[in-house]
């Protein structure tokens, strides 16, 4: 498996899964692997007063009761909608509750505008249409039917990308269970098997390009996660997603907490400065999500191991914020400016530290970008 | 203590060696918990009866109300201020919840920065202490005594230093939930419901959180909870809601000994507040034995939980026990009332968790449905349904039991949960979906279904045998709520509202104080219900019905004196010489019955308070002249007593010949002007202190005048309005007998520097004749070809406008000074110089700019067609000074109506002329100047037709193409 660039969660996490599966004596809804639980402590991680023999680490950072709300809904008759602005970490908890809950987190479809029907319920291999005819053979079920047959959870990314029509596909799969094919004569239907779910992720930013029917809002149950503002919380989510994406591109690097200190802090402002901001040219374009702030990291730490003296410096960390939030060429560099100039430069005269080689990186990444 | 050592001596055992199985030895971990068993054990021990509490709790409710129907105890001493007793016996005419409050304005021996001190007590429905107090003042015999610290000890116990006695009085109110565990979905300002208090400390009774932040969030974590209220009510409340009354006494008195025990040691000031607290308690139940003789078996003492547990000295009643000394009240004048209260007030005060209050108040209204226990409630309470008083015989008083172990037992076994309640769940998801509907959400009978089962499977996976409230909230919001829409109630809400929602008290007629009530029978002939909470209209037409112009004044007094939005006009105004015929007024009295109620300490009727409120605002230390003229103004519109605004107004005069700064001139002129008007237009002759006023200004002003032209701080307009009060008032000044020499000396004193100042001393000695117009424009032409000057033009002109207000016909000059400048600067300097002219003017005169339009708009012609042959009026001035040194006055208007009217009926002007000894005869009719040029047009398109005939004939072609 470690041949894999990103191994999906139930593989990453197969012997921890293993070994929850062995130790739970808790009810199962349908086929599920685990009970609901251990699910959640699967995704929340374990404390002592649980009483187990090993540590399970926590994998989703988050309100617990958007975990159990979540787990709840698959257990019950109506699919999963996380909804939320982007990088809030949807599509990472839909992952580990697929992977929890029946051990295959692949069975993904990704709404985009060129979605048809065809990738929700099947299509047909056409040479061996030709050669064979019609035939269960040369049907290429989508995902979400092999979920249907297999009786686990199937994955539908970014589900308000996709348009009206593509989404309503859904509406008989939630409600009646089963895909039928018309085009067979015989074993023409496929009926979902119990264990069949669906967990979806939409984005709050989309709201309104092909905003859900009610027909179909009826049938999802909607948990929204909110961005991250808790700032104990999100330094402990970017230090364990940059771990986990130092080991994979097998790099020896420390972030000093300083470091991760600063970039926290300039997040929060920006945000602070978006939320006062009062038409959406006075605000950065990008959502300014957890997701964002690791990808800063990542970019920084990428850069000093490749092009610097493998040591994180601050100047490279403020050029890869720049790099990463400028997107919008007078605008968001102008805001940028704004920032560096009305926050960074007081900050870095007060506060000292790493703050002043901070403020010149930035200046720099501005200058070269203006 | 010693009365049943041996009865948790099993349990101790068990404890300690639990501490030595974890901590490796007997430590503090052992300390602790012997201790928590010794303080039950020392509690339960004590001869007299302690019956521990946790406010807000109904299974405190529950059992107080079962062991006051089996003990039949004739003296309570409850834990709540003792100078609060007599308002008990009001709560009868009020609807619950209502706060207890305790109120001093005039504050002696407390820092006066600590004005106002407001202290609440809020009491609910559902609350151990409510049972007592009903109990107590239903039952013929019974005493109820107060023993808890007076409001005035609540303020003394604080450190002096302290800036904010509201944050710092009682943990109560310092210690709020952890805001990061409850998701905010309320968002924004909080709701007017929940700032029912005000500002006042939050006294409760039995307040038992963990005192540090570590503890409660790790009870939170392995609870897995979201918040306080959460965990108590799953781990506490459930499991006692039924348990004996051994049981239940024991296990309160373990929280709080736990909590008292599990303190950060930061605590220090709080620990000795509350061990003083509890010295203070006990010194004065034993005074009340002593002097009343009472047995003390027959008495119960109801105290919080963490009070219960109490390590003083002075614990007890057993003979011998050392007293505390209570140190005297301060000075301090206290006033006591009720006001209203509601239970996210109440959250809110206390820091607990939106909706717990409701919750609470729904599982006491449960437990009493069910029956089993019949609760006491007061006779005559507001929409009070007759079903407390039971009219079976009291049962006989059962006697004491002694104690037996119940902890043991409780702390092994899990928490007993209630049978799933699957009908009451039910009702819930049937009665939320049609709620959400008619909220405007898309929810239908499919949804009921989704938020049942999911709240079974939520209190499933949060190990709970029942669905409580939280869980049903939380499965609601995930299978109905899909669109958040600004404006709608969120779903959590809707649950509140649900679970019996918030509910908001009132304090009835007879409890309220004589100003409110007063206020109330004075505004009957409105006929309104001002007692509701809706916001009712009163429509007054004052001349149909002139019965009802009293109303209208006391109406204008509460205006004046409540905080905005309580009594609001819609129609009509009082102002100095206006009165309407008609007015509509909203009123929200009955809503904001605590505004009213505080009113009433500040006096006996709505105009004496006006009174007060006056005369201490002239006679505070920073009263200024202004101020004193406002509270005279005030006087005059809304109290009719002569005397009093003679005073304020005598007042007035004093603070204007103290001041030293002339920072509120433009204030104080615009207020004598109107005064000045009020009275010319009422009374045959101005009263003796307007007078005074004027002429003392006069002097006044006249003194101030040299330096505040050339101070810096002081601002033109300040300077502008004093001239303004010297120019307007100078014919009542001088024929009061001032002297009109000091104004000029004053002018000729000053030498301002600033730009504008500069330009207003040049109106001022315009006004004065020491400056003659035509000078005064050579001034300005000189200032325009000066381009050193040039760019601090704006500020002239700044300065000419304000000094409108002081000289009005100045306004012409003005304009053309304007209008020159437009004219003869190059563009490049006038394009930039613009936008500062604007601001100038802006922020400098923006309520005279208008008066400088209105006179643009009589000097330029208002048609384009007409503006070509304009001359400006100073232009066709030009040869005026000729005809001035002629001697010939009339050379400036020698056409127009007016003169073809004299010319047509000279009668009347020989006549004048003859009586004024002028012989200078009627002059020739001269043609009008503008003829020549006129003609020279004229000439010129004769002589060179070409273009006129060319244009002819082009428009002749249009026309023919059209």
């Amino acid at each position: 498996m470690t041949d894999m660039l990103r191994a999906p969660a139930e593989v990453k996490y197969a012997e921890e899964l293993d070994w929850l599966e062995s130790v739970d004596d808790g009810p199962k809804p349908f086929s599920w692997r685990l009970s609901p639980r251990m699910v959640r402590l699967f995704v929340l991680g374990s404390e002592r007063a649980d009483g187990l023999d090993r540590e399970i680490s926590q994998k989703w950072f988050g309100d617990r009761s958007f975990v159990e709300r979540s787990i709840v809904t698959l257990a019950s008759d109506r699919g999963l909608l996380l909804i939320g602005d982007p990088g809030t970490g949807k599509s990472w908890l839909a992952e580990l509750l697929a992977a929890a809950i029946c051990r295959n987190s692949t069975l993904v479809v990704q709404g985009t505008a060129g979605t048809t029907e065809d990738h929700i319920k099947y299509s047909w291999n056409v040479s061996m249409v030709i050669a064979r005819g019609q035939s269960r053979e040369s049907m290429i079920p989508s995902p979400i039917m092999t979920a249907m047959e297999q009786g686990v959870v199937g994955r539908f990314e970014e589900l308000t990308r996709s348009t009206s029509d593509v989404q309503d596909a859904l509406i008989s799969i939630l409600s009646e269970k089963y895909v039928s094919i018309p085009e067979l004569d015989d074993d023409n239907i496929v009926f979902a098997q119990p264990g069949f779910s669906i967990i979806a992720t939409a984005n709050s930013r989309d709201r309104g390009v092909n905003d859900l029917s009610s027909a179909l809002k009826r049938r999802f149950n909607f948990v929204r996660i909110p961005v991250v503002t808790n700032k104990r919380s999100e330094a402990e989510i970017v230090r364990f997603r940059t771990s986990e994406l130092l080991r994979r591109h097998r790099i020896e690097l420390d972030v000093p907490p300083t470091l991760l200190d600063i970039l926290l802090q300039s997040f929060a402002d920006l945000r602070a400065a978006a939320a006062a901001a009062g038409s959406d040219d006075e605000k950065l374009e990008s959502a300014l999500s957890t997701a964002e702030q690791i990808g800063v990291l990542e970019d920084a730490i990428l850069h000093s191991h490749f092009f610097g003296d493998r040591t994180l410096r601050a100047g490279t960390l403020a050029g890869s914020l720049v790099g990463s939030l400028a997107r919008r060429a007078p605008e968001d560099l102008a805001i940028l400016n704004k920032y560096w100039h009305g926050v960074v430069e007081p900050r870095s005269k007060s506060d000292g530290g790493s703050w002043p080689e901070f403020l010149e990186g930035g200046r720099e990444a501005i200058a070269t970008l203006s | 203590m010693s009365g049943s050592a041996g009865t948790f001596a099993p349990l101790r055992a068990q404890l300690e060696a639990a501490a030595t199985a974890f901590a490796g030895g007997p430590d503090a971990l052992a300390d602790i918990l012997t201790g928590i068993v010794d303080d039950v054990d020392r509690a339960l021990g004590e001869e007299l009866e302690i019956f521990p509490v946790c406010h807000h709790s109904p299974a405190s409710a529950l059992a107080m109300a079962r062991r006051l129907r089996e003990k039949q105890p004739t003296v309570i001493y409850l834990e709540l201020c003792e100078d609060l007793r007599p308002l008990l016996e009001e709560l009868r005419n009020c609807r619950l919840p209502v706060a207890l409050q305790a109120f001093a304005s005039d504050l002696d021996g407390f820092p006066p920065a600590w004005a106002p001190l407001n202290i609440v007590a809020p009491i609910s429905e559902a609350s151990a202490e409510y049972q007592a107090i009903a109990y107590a003042l239903e039952t013929p015999g019974v005493e109820l005594v107060l023993v808890d610290r007076s409001a005035d000890h609540v303020f003394q116990w604080l450190p002096a230093e302290s800036s904010d006695p509201a944050a710092d009085a009682g943990p109560e109110s310092s210690d709020t939930e952890d805001d990061d565990a409850v998701p905010d979905d309320t968002g924004g300002q909080p709701p007017e419901e929940s700032a029912l208090h005000g500002e006042a400390v939050g006294i409760g009774i039995g307040d038992l959180r963990p005192r540090f932040a570590e503890l409660r969030s790790h009870l939170l974590h392995h609870g897995k909870v979201r918040h306080w209220s959460e965990w108590w009510d799953q781990y506490v409340e459930q499991p006692l809601a039924d348990a004996d009354y051994d049981t239940y006494r024991q296990v309160m008195v373990l929280i709080g000994s736990l909590f008292r025990r599990l303190r950060p040691p930061a605590d220090a000031h709080d620990d000795d507040r509350d061990a003083d607290r509890e010295r203070y308690m006990w010194t004065r139940m034993r005074q009340h034995m002593a002097t009343s003789g009472v047995d003390r078996s027959r008495c119960l003492y109801v105290c919080g939980a963490f009070h219960a547990a109490s390590p003083v000295a002075e614990f007890g009643t057993a003979p011998g026990t050392p007293d505390w000394e209570i140190s005297p009240p301060t000075g301090t004048r206290w006033l006591y009332g009720l006001i209203p209260s509601s239970q996210s007030a109440i959250e809110r005060q206390f820091g607990l968790a939106p909706g717990s209050v409701s919750i609470a108040q729904a599982g006491w209204a449960k437990a009493v449905g069910r029956g089993g226990v019949t609760p006491y409630r007061l006779s005559g309470q507001q929409e009070g349904r007759k079903r407390g008083r039971s009219k079976k015989q009291a049962p006989v008083p059962a006697a004491p039991a002694p104690v037996t172990d119940r902890l043991s037992g409780f702390l092994s076994r899990p928490p007993v949960l209630d049978e799933v309640d699957e009908a009451e769940l039910l009702g819930w998801c049937v009665d939320i979906v049609r709620l959400a509907r008619r909220n405007g959400y898309l929810a239908s009978t499919a949804d009921a279904i989704a938020v049942f089962e999911t709240s079974i499977l939520l209190a499933g996976i949060r190990n709970r045998a029942r669905p409580t409230p939280y869980d049903f909230a939380d499965a609601a919001v995930t299978c109905i709520e899909k669109d958040v829409v600004p404006g709608r109630r969120d779903v959590r809400r809707l649950c509140e509202i649900l679970l019996g929602g918030d509910r908001i008290g009132q304090v009835g007629y007879d409890a309220l104080p004589p100003l409110a009530r007063d206020v109330f029978d004075r505004l009957a002939p409105l006929g309104l219900a001002l007692e509701t909470r809706t916001i009712q209209r009163a429509l007054l037409d004052l001349t149909a019905r002139p019965e009802l112009v009293p109303c209208s004044d006391l109406l204008w007094v509460l205006h004046r004196l409540l905080p905005d939005g309580i009594v609001r006009p819609i129609m009509g105004e009082r102002r100095l010489g206006e009165r309407s015929i008609q007015e509509s007024w909203d009123l929200g009295l009955g809503r904001h019955q605590r505004a009213v109620i505080e009113l009433g300490y500040e006096g006996i009727t709505v105009e004496q308070v006006l009174e007060k409120r006056l005369r201490r605002s002239v006679w505070a230390p920073d009263a200024t002249a202004a101020i004193a003229l406002a509270a005279v103004e005030d006087a005059i519109l809304f109290l009719p007593s002569r005397r009093f605004v003679d005073e304020l107004g005598t007042r007035a005069v004093e603070l204007l010949a103290a001041e030293r700064t002339v920072d509120d001139a433009p204030e104080v002129l615009r207020r004598i002007r109107r005064l000045l008007a009020h009275y010319r237009n009422t009374e045959p002759e101005l009263p003796a202190w307007c007078e005074a006023f004027v002429t003392t200004g006069y002097a006044h002003y006249c003194t101030l005048l040299p330096t505040a032209f050339v101070e810096e701080e002081t601002g033109v307009r300040q300077v502008a309005a004093m001239l303004g009060f010297l120019f307007s008032m100078e014919s009542l000044a001088l024929s009061l007998g001032c002297d009109r020499a000091q104004l000029e000396l004053a002018v000729r004193q000053s030498h301002p520097e600033a730009p504008a100042k500069v330009a207003l001393l040049w109106a001022a000695q315009s006004h004065l004749g020491l400056l003659p117009l035509a000078q005064l424009r050579t001034r300005c032409a000189e200032l325009l070809t000066n381009p050193l000057v040039v760019p601090a033009f704006p500020h002239y002109l700044s300065g000419f406008v304000q000094a409108l207000e002081a000289v009005p016909s100045l306004a012409p000059f003005v304009v053309e000074v304007i209008s020159e400048a437009f004219a003869r600067l190059p563009d490049p300097v006038l394009l930039p110089w613009l936008p500062k002219l604007i601001t100038t003017l802006r922020e400098g005169a923006p309520d005279l700019v208008p008066l400088l339009v209105r006179e643009a708009g009589r000097t330029f012609p208002a048609g384009l067609a007409a503006l070509d042959a304009w001359v400006p009026p100073w232009s066709a001035d030009a040869p005026a000074p000729v005809a001035a040194v002629s001697g010939d006055g009339v050379a400036a208007a020698s056409t127009g109506p007016v003169v073809g009217l004299l010319r047509a009926h000279p009668g009347a002007c020989d006549a004048v002329a003859e009586l004024l000894g002028c012989d200078a005869g009627w002059r020739p009719d001269e043609p009008p100047a503008d003829e020549s040029r006129a003609s020279e047009a004229a000439l010129l398109l004769t002589a060179q037709p070409t273009t006129a005939s060319a244009v002819a004939d082009l428009l002749a072609g249009a026309a023919g193409a059209r």
